[in-house]
């Protein structure tokens, strides 16, 4: 405990604050987090965040009139990933066979969708030397990396214990682990299983909330920054980002700034959200031509996204951090 | 770099394309030209009058079924690159230009953006509205008992239609409301401010409206064709190569599949041999000098006044009153569309340039209302004058000139321009004529066309509401004033087809009735028009003849009894990459 501190800000020692009724509640969730045994709840997450991505790269490759056959893959990919990450949460076995390499999979198509949507803006009349120009009209350069988040959180999730190991106390369920036991090798893999990975989560949020923070500029940037609120995620990003790399070296940052700022970006999504839903209900037409509308206004999720980076700096500051090895 | 004050753009210069002898059509798209492929004594299987929309689609289904054409165009071969310029006085070269007599109470403009030359027709320069004619145009005069009924059925063209969409492709809504429901194989567009002044207007006023579409421009990009940038140049020519022309979606094929263009070639006369079957055409080279080719078979697909002009021109002994002219039909119901532009100014800035002039449309007052007094219908679409048509039409709706007019043009950005697309029932004083004056000559010395154009009691009435309604539209739309320009759209007829050969030119396939190797496809076989483009079905329409030529090829080509059983759709003639891509709709 660190005498400088005005009170410490751990998540360990602010769950003591929690009222009564839910403090058990609360207790018993931050420790499963922290020891890495919060994989049914994980696999929802993943689960809702991967239907969210089908139905959000659906439409926008719908938009992109699937000129390429390849654009089919996202759509398919997440949702199957939706329906693996569904099962996860009933079954140990899915989350460890399909969860994981759908989830690999799934991650590997955002890597080659990016590579599609470098070529896709390199394509345009122009090409790099007109890039804003052909950022802001071409396909979304971010957007693939943005897709492979519920991916990696599948990942993730893949390697987790599940709630009810903490009632048995062992946690040698993992066949992976069962493998290490015995070769007493012990990689990252294990540190994921013990909810130790807070500073490679980190770098995650970190690289993340760029990705996202630079898709709100130049979409914003797409009509002048009309309402001065539309600085908000931009301003955001080196707050949150910074909070993340600060995590890296040093506790106390992950324990002030990083949800401090987490937080921000999730009211800051919720917001936007608002304010996206509005744009579309003002275009012209407004709710008799839904669909068009939600097409062409303010892209609906998009918030969510930026949400979702202050949820992924949320989760950073709970888990624990590495071992020193 | 002593910016500021350097003379290189920013980024530096973009590359002159290099001069590999490719021909470009678009940034993207580069074709090798063959060079002449059959001599004039090669008796070559068909030969096509013209390259447009119907021209090009039959051309590249000929020549991939493995047949010898020769495409004749008047025309240039356009290099996109080089021949074509984003600019509105610039872009004259594309029409034809050439002296036409025009006369009637209601005459027609000519030598604009009505009729095109060079290859690729008038698709190079059309709007690329695609919309599909509805079930009833098919029997307009069973319904109404006006105009005259089709040949063929909704449900014949109706998969050619689909074909085509795939094709070009067409970009627009998943669900299409009017005349028959169907989805589109492209995303819908987003709206430019004239297309939001349009959504706006009918959303007030409770009528349905279609966003985006449908129009021949891609919305995403497809191949060696890159997707629509919204600058505004359709009218005159996309240089982008996101609007379909034939000249890029079929003609390229047409090329790799051995079929031949001869442009800036005119025929001038279809001849006729002694058995009574056509032997072959005679055309000018761009020197001025005759030629003849032989060919086995003849089809015109010159648009609604050359192609009765070339049979008029042909008459022969047996033909006195012109070619496939028995009937005495050929020649007469000719029809335009209502297209008066109706013009808002808005407060707040439009910038009508910003988008295709076609990108929404409403078809709600498309079909016969009883309620009305007068049958059938029209469109309201946007539209998206330049300056300069904007500046015409000033004159004409305000009687502008001078200062006056200089001011209302430095307004052009808070104009916003809607058209009515009217239907226009054919009537057969609309005719087409060859001038009979010794100065109303071509410069080969053909006897140019003469286009006789009134307006009747049943068109008058639908303009007159139709007008009216579409500044109803545009007042709810928020304009602060209204003012509209009559004009006319899209020539089509003059060469019908129908069901007898005593009141039409050619059958329903489009061969003539006299002369059973010589057909008519384009827009001159249509019976009647509707309120809808008729670009997307002259396309379908040459499709579905293509299919009946290679189906019925042995029997044309010797003139024995042939089947009139529809040929049932070959969907493997289709350009390269018509399946690959698109979102698969329901019908």
């Amino acid at each position: 405990m660190n005498s400088l501190a005005l009170f410490d800000t751990s998540p360990k020692a602010l769950v003591k604050f929690v009222p009564p009724p839910f403090g058990g509640l609360v207790r018993t969730a931050l420790d499963h987090v922290r020891h890495g045994r919060f994989q049914r709840s994980l696999s929802l997450m993943v689960a809702a965040t991967s239907a969210v991505s089908a139905l959000e790269v659906g439409y926008e490759h719908y938009r992109g009139s699937y000129s390429n056959p390849v654009m089919y893959t996202p759509v398919v990919l997440s949702g199957a990933l939706a329906v693996a990450s569904f099962a996860a949460v009933f079954s140990r076995r899915a989350a460890q066979t399909w969860m994981r390499w759908l989830s690999w999979i799934t991650l590997l198509d955002g890597v080659v969708g990016f590579g599609f949507h470098i070529r896709g803006i390199r394509r345009k009349p122009g090409g790099w030397r007109m890039p804003v120009t052909n950022l802001v009209m071409g396909p979304p350069l971010f957007a693939p990396l943005l897709f492979g988040t519920s991916a990696y959180l599948g990942v993730l999730a893949s390697y987790l214990q599940r709630e009810e190991d903490s009632e048995t106390g062992s946690y040698v369920l993992d066949a992976l682990a069962v493998g290490r036991e015995l070769t007493g090798r012990d990689d990252w893999r294990n540190d994921i299983r013990v909810g130790r990975f807070q500073k490679h989560f980190c770098i995650v949020v970190a690289a993340y909330t760029v990705c996202v923070g630079a898709e709100s500029w130049y979409s914003h940037y797409k009509n002048n920054f009309a309402y001065r609120v539309q600085w908000s995620p931009i301003l955001l990003t080196p707050l949150l980002s910074g909070a993340a790399l600060g995590s890296l070296k040093s506790e106390r940052v992950a324990n002030t700034l990083l949800p401090a700022a987490s937080a921000l970006a999730m009211v800051d999504g919720v917001v936007g959200t608002y304010f996206h839903v509005r744009g579309i209900l003002r275009k012209p037409g407004g709710r008799t031509k839904p669909l068009y509308n939600t097409l062409y206004g303010p892209p609906i999720f998009a918030p969510m996204l930026f949400a979702a980076a202050g949820m992924l700096g949320m989760m950073a500051y709970l888990v624990r951090r590495e071992r020193s090895r | 770099m002593n910016w500021p004050h350097s003379k290189s753009p920013l980024g530096g210069a973009f590359e002159e394309p290099e001069h590999d002898g490719m021909h470009r059509l678009g940034p993207m798209q580069r074709i090798s030209i063959p060079r002449r492929r059959f001599r004039d004594e090669d008796v070559v299987d068909y030969v096509i009058v013209g390259v447009g929309s119907a021209g090009g689609v039959l051309l590249q289904r000929l020549a991939r079924a493995g047949f010898d054409v020769v495409g004749f165009e008047a025309g240039p071969f356009w290099d996109t690159e080089r021949d074509w310029v984003s600019d509105e006085a610039g872009s004259h070269n594309l029409y034809w230009n050439d002296l036409r007599i025009i006369g009637g109470k209601d005459p027609l403009a000519l030598g604009s953006n009505n009729s095109g030359k060079g290859v690729g027709g008038g698709s190079v320069h059309w709007a690329a509205f695609t919309p599909r004619f509805h079930p009833s145009d098919f029997e307009v005069y069973t319904r109404d008992g006006v105009g005259a009924d089709w040949p063929i059925d909704y449900e014949d063209i109706e998969p050619y239609y689909e074909l085509l969409e795939q094709e070009m492709p067409v970009a627009g809504p998943a669900w299409y409301p009017w005349g028959k429901p169907h989805g589109h194989p492209y995303a819908p567009h987003p709206m430019g401010a004239v297309g939001d002044a349009l959504i706006t207007g009918c959303t007030r006023l409770g009528i349905g409206v279609s966003a985006g579409g449908p129009v021949a421009i891609l919305s995403a990009s497809r191949g060696d064709r890159p997707h629509c940038i919204y600058r505004g140049f359709c009218i005159q020519a996309c240089k982008v190569g996101a609007k379909a022309s034939t000249l890029i979606t079929h003609v390229p094929d047409a090329l790799k599949h051995g079929a031949e263009i001869r442009d800036t070639s005119m025929v001038s006369r279809i001849e006729i041999g002694k058995d009574g079957r056509a032997t072959g055409v005679h055309y000018f080279d761009a020197e001025g000098r005759e030629h003849f080719q032989r060919a086995r078979c003849v089809i015109v697909s010159g648009y609604a006044i050359e192609t009765p002009r070339l049979l008029l021109n042909s008459a022969c002994p047996g033909h006195e009153r012109g070619l496939a002219n028995s009937s005495g039909t050929l020649g007469k119901y000719l029809m335009a569309q209502a297209g008066n532009v109706i013009l808002g100014r808005f407060e707040e800035l439009i910038r009508m340039y910003k988008a295709p002039p076609a990108h929404a449309l409403t078809e709600e007052f498309y079909e016969t209302d009883p309620t009305r007094d007068f049958a059938r219908g029209f469109a309201i679409q946007t539209v998206g004058p330049l300056p300069i048509a904007f500046a015409k039409q000033m004159m004409a709706a305000k009687g502008q000139w001078g200062w006056g007019l200089r001011r209302s043009m430095m307004d052009y950005n808070h104009w916003a321009a809607f058209g009515l697309l009217g239907e226009i029932l054919p009537w057969a004083d609309n005719t087409v004529e060859l001038a009979t004056g010794a100065n109303e000559k071509d410069r080969f010395g053909l006897p140019v066309a003469r286009v006789s154009f009134n307006l009747h009691e049943n068109d008058k009435r639908l303009i007159e509401f139709g007008k009216n309604k579409t500044m109803d539209v545009m007042r709810a739309a928020g304009a602060v004033e209204v003012v509209q320009e009559q004009r006319f759209a899209h020539l089509v007829g003059a060469a019908r087809m129908g069901k007898s050969p005593h009141d039409s030119v050619c059958d329903k396939f489009g061969r003539t009735w006299d002369v059973d190797n010589l057909f008519v496809m384009d827009g001159s076989v249509m019976p009647t028009q509707g309120s809808a483009n008729p670009g997307l079905t002259i396309q379908s329409l040459a499709a579905r003849t293509a299919d009946y030529l290679i189906s019925n090829h042995s029997a044309i080509q010797s003139g024995a009894k042939r089947s009139l059983e529809e040929p049932g759709i070959r969907k493997t003639l289709s350009p390269p990459g018509t399946f690959r891509s698109g979102i698969p709709h329901l019908r």
